[in-house]
């Protein structure tokens, strides 16, 4: 049984005028204990919607569909108040931009410890020593909670989200954009101690970006995402050197290397809007490799190798399979 | 951090760019039902005015019923302590009552918008002394300040107008400051090149154009404010009590114990008019401030909740 | 310190706004055409000897400029003058007054923010359902009636149960024991601060709201939701923290409109405060209480623009910034 399992999950946001949007189409994926993974594609592809979907924290525009599992236990099944009990405890966030995540008014060591009463793990004076633990965990010293959000740099508050997402214990953590706005040096520096924290204490680390160096240095497996589908699924070094997808293939084509070397492609044309059906294949129109059963037949994500899974018309009949299974 | 998708529903709320200013308007009207009633109020009291020499059923200045008559089918709003009928009052009333509200507008919006294109557009120290100046004002009770004024300055119409405008200038001084100072920094670079090109060239052509939306806004709630304040200061007796304005109908009413002679109509219907046309305003006003001030804010907490839909079968398809 | 900037640079306005306003009640009523009559020496049916007391203490006979210093130095030993209508010193007179007033407005100022708060929390929460609607548009019309129809109206409407004027029974002489004397004045004082409330609470409730919406899309408002915490604690502990801020600085910006409805108000229950002392001025023709009024009235709304800024500074950190 895995830590976390995500099954066919669908994410709907209602508009004032016209059809639902589908920002999130059957999206399944699973993670072990320490695992780091990551989730990649352009804005707009579903990945920010799926991780917040993961802990439920949609709008009342939102209709969803799927099962969330953690240890086997379905957490979305009965709508917010009852994923509430998980949060923090199960499954934990840091937020794109934690500039903004902080209560300006409150006292940093006061935001972290404050999940913990609520969540019965610790309280008042325990709760503060907790939270100056954690906070040198993550490399600020503890006397820094007394201080207020603002007074910290941008890589300190990052850091600050951080050990507060940790208040609880959480088996899992969502990182979506950590490292967007922030300096390399400090990119590095969050990415090593996100690294290590996995390590150290067996997080399952699920990591949202559309930046692929941080994903390449920073997780295992990836899931890339186009038009709110995952697209492929497999081993970091598959999809960087053998991707079976020609999305996959032309987003890593798009970004030079770690070490700046090679040229900068850009992939013509702009995602499809997701408020209607679409036929076929969603990537089809920007395509490089699109052929006939593309437009009519969409692409199911089958397995290419052992753990490596690929939503393509091409990438299925060069591994020479018949008709879907 | 945001979702890819904002929540559309407040997309719409928050109306178009302001791009052009009779298209903006449009565009408002069209967006916001608020907008609309309140237009429409303003436009219907405007109207009113117009037309009440030529509508009121009653003259104001003659006796045509009994002192306090209760209202009936001859005279729907009842009378007056002086018998004279409360609707033709109010309909005339609100003649004035208007009059005043847009001269003392026109006043502060006079002083407010020298002020403001001065201090803006010399900045510097001529700035800093016209804002401090603003922001002693702003600090000033202004009704005891204007009660003091009036009473040692006399009791007139033309006092009243003059002594709400000299108060209420301070909001149209610092929005037109803004923009003139936004606006100044784009054009100033331009033509520092052009000879000594007047400065109220550059302020009447380039500069005025621009500020009409907010300055729109200002100017309708000003308009409430104005016509609030002459209620005020009529009913302390600081306004010529031979007028009829909605204020002093008010006042007369409070002054010759039109409550304990029951008469509530000659009360009720007048405060009535008058709140539903501050409301106007403001509802006006405020719908086209907000259309300029966009916020596409996603409620991250409300009473209503995301909704969980069971699968029929599996894949997309089968939604 | 940096706080200690702040709270010095708004210390610092707050007294220069004071001598400005105290500049203003002497340009107005001595240097004027018209100061003839204002002229504070012209107490009428007074004796010669009292007349010429008040040329030599006010420096009434010495140039404009001049006046203005012995102006100063009287205010500083609270000397305003001597009533026109009650052969009095206006200060004594005055603050009398002020006691009176202060309780009244005090009772109704709370109410209207405790009203305010409450409906814009509920219109907030409830965005764009029929409650919001009526809520907002409630505090849209208390806004725009007159305060005083307001108060005629709740005359109107409670003149047979609750005391219509006045501040006490009328008819009990000498002392009353305290509570029941307590007691008057307080169902004397429900229709006056009920109408403050009435008047005052729409815009609270305005700012309350938008300022709630605002916060309810902050950042950290989803991140309190992600921790896993009751929505309660989320809107109160979170959101209204920092829409309160708002509110603090409208409650001071709007002490004008409070204070001219106070007067209103104590003009239609004869609410023997400083707003009804300075109507009867008015009628009188009795200058230094007008001065006297104006000035002590704008001084508590610039002290207490201060106390605003002082408690903004409390609960916004970013501001020593």
């Amino acid at each position: 049984m895995s830590l976390l399992e995500v099954r066919d999950l669908h994410v709907w946001f209602d508009l004032p005028h016209g059809s639902p949007v589908h920002a999130a189409a059957g999206v399944s994926f699973a993670l072990d204990e320490g695992e780091r993974f990551g989730l990649v594609g352009e804005s707009g592809c579903g990945k920010t919607t799926t991780v917040l979907a993961l802990m439920g924290l949609l709008p009342p525009t939102a209709t969803l569909a799927g099962e969330v599992l953690v240890n086997g236990r379905s957490i979305l099944a009965g709508g917010e108040d009852s994923v509430r009990a998980h949060r923090w405890t199960d499954v934990a966030m840091v937020f794109q931009g934690a500039m903004n995540a902080l209560n300006p008014v409150k006292k940093v060591g006061w935001q972290i410890a404050e999940p913990m009463a609520f969540h019965g793990v610790a309280r008042g004076a325990a709760a503060r020593r907790r939270a100056g633990e954690l906070l040198e965990l993550v490399g600020i010293p503890a006397a820094a909670g007394e201080r207020y959000p603002h007074e910290f740099s941008g890589g300190m508050r990052q850091r600050a989200a951080i050990a507060m997402a940790l208040a609880c214990q959480p088996k899992i953590l969502l990182a979506d954009e950590p490292t967007t706005a922030l300096d390399v040096m400090v990119q590095a520096q969050i990415l090593d101690l996100l690294t290590r924290l996995s390590s150290e204490l067996g997080l399952a680390l699920v990591l949202v970006t559309h930046d692929l160096p941080v994903v390449a240095q920073v997780c295992d497996r990836a899931a890339v995402m186009y038009a709110g589908e995952i697209v492929e699924l497999g081993p970091m070094d598959a999809l960087y050197h053998a991707p079976r997808h020609p999305y996959t293939r032309m987003l890593f084509a798009a970004t030079p290397d770690l070490y700046g070397e090679g040229k900068v492609a850009s992939i013509p044309g702009t995602p499809p809007r997701l408020d209607r059906d679409i036929a076929g294949c969603a990537f089809r129109p920007r395509c490089d490799s699109a052929f006939a059963p593309c437009a009519g037949e969409h692409p199911e994500l089958s397995p290419v190798q052992p753990g490596h899974e690929a939503a393509c018309h091409l990438t299925r009949q060069l591994a020479g399979e018949g008709s879907p299974a | 951090m945001t979702l890819p998708l904002q929540d559309p529903q407040l997309a719409t709320e928050t109306g178009a760019e302001p791009s052009r200013r009779s298209g903006f308007l449009r565009t408002v009207l069209r967006e916001r039902k608020a907008a609309v009633i309140g237009l429409a109020i303003i436009v219907f009291f405007i109207v009113l005015s117009i037309i009440a020499p030529y509508i009121s059923p009653y003259s104001i200045t003659q006796q045509t019923c009994a002192v306090y008559a209760p209202p009936s089918a001859a005279h729907w709003l009842g009378c007056d302590d002086g018998g004279i009928d409360m609707l033709s009052e109010i309909m005339q009333g609100g003649r004035i009552s208007l009059i005043v509200g847009f001269a003392a507008t026109l006043v502060a919006m006079i002083i407010g918008g020298g002020v403001g294109i001065l201090s803006g557009y010399f900045t510097g120290a001529v700035d800093v002394a016209l804002m401090r100046v603003t922001d002693y004002l702003i600090v000033i009770p202004d009704l005891v300040f204007m009660i003091v004024i009036a009473s040692v300055w006399g009791a007139s119409l033309f006092h009243v107008i003059m002594v709400i405008g000299i108060l209420e200038w301070t909001t149209t001084a610092r929005i037109i400051r803004a923009q003139v100072m936004s606006l100044r920094e784009r054009v100033y670079v331009k033509r520092t090149r052009a000879l000594g090109a007047g400065h109220l060239r550059i302020i009447g052509k380039h500069i005025l154009p621009q500020v009409g939306p907010l300055l729109m806004a200002n100017t309708v709630l000003t308009i409430a404010i104005a016509i609030y304040l002459e209620t005020a200061l009529a009913f302390l007796g600081l306004e010529d009590p031979t007028v009829t304005t909605w204020g002093t109908i008010l006042e007369h009413a409070f002054e010759r114990t039109a409550i304990s002679s029951g008469a509530w109509w000659a009360i009720v219907p007048d405060g009535i008019v008058i709140a539903v046309l501050i409301a106007g305003c403001f509802l006006f006003g405020q719908a086209i401030e907000d259309a300029l001030n966009p916020r596409l804010k996603v409620a991250h907490l409300s009473v209503r909740r995301w909704r969980l839909r069971p699968l029929v079968g599996r894949g997309p398809d089968a939604i | 310190m940096r706080g200690a900037d702040y709270v010095i640079k708004r210390g610092f306005f707050a007294i220069v706004t004071i001598f400005v306003a105290i500049t203003i009640n002497f340009f107005l009523f001595r240097v004027l055409p018209g100061s003839a009559v204002t002229d504070l020496s012209r107490v009428p049916h007074a004796s010669p000897q009292l007349q010429h007391a008040l040329t030599v203490e006010f420096g009434l006979d010495k140039p404009k400029w001049q006046q203005y210093f012995i102006y100063l130095a009287q205010l500083a030993h609270g000397n305003m003058g001597i009533s026109f209508a009650y052969q009095q010193p206006v200060s004594q007179l005055l603050i009398a007054d002020l006691k009176n007033t202060i309780p009244m407005v005090t009772v109704g100022t709370l109410a209207a923010i405790v009203v305010g708060v409450a409906t814009g929390v509920l219109s907030a929460w409830r965005r764009g359902s029929p409650p919001d609607h009526v809520s907002t548009n409630a505090a849209i019309f208390a806004y725009a009636f007159p305060t005083q129809w307001l108060g005629l109206m709740l005359l109107i409407l409670f003149a047979g149960t609750l005391p219509a004027g006045g501040m006490e029974n009328p008819f009990v002489f000498g002392t009353e024991p305290f509570w029941p004397h307590l007691g008057d004045i307080a169902t004397h004082m429900i229709l006056p601060a009920a109408t403050l409330m009435l008047t005052a609470y729409g815009s609270y409730t305005l700012v309350i709201r938008s300022a709630l919406l605002e916060t309810l899309g902050e950042d950290y408002v989803l991140t309190a939701r992600a921790k896993g915490l009751p929505h309660r604690h989320i809107l109160w502990r979170h959101a209204m923290r920092n829409a309160m801020l708002p509110l603090v600085t409208l409650v001071a910006l709007d002490l004008g409109l409070i204070v001219g409805g106070a007067l209103l108000i104590e003009v239609i229950f004869s609410w023997p405060g400083i707003g009804l002392a300075m109507y009867t001025a008015i009628g009188q023709r009795d200058y230094p209480m007008l001065q006297g009024g104006f000035l002590i009235l704008t001084v508590s709304v610039i002290l207490l623009n201060f106390a605003a800024d002082l408690l903004y500074f409390r609960l916004d950190p970013r501001i020593s910034q």
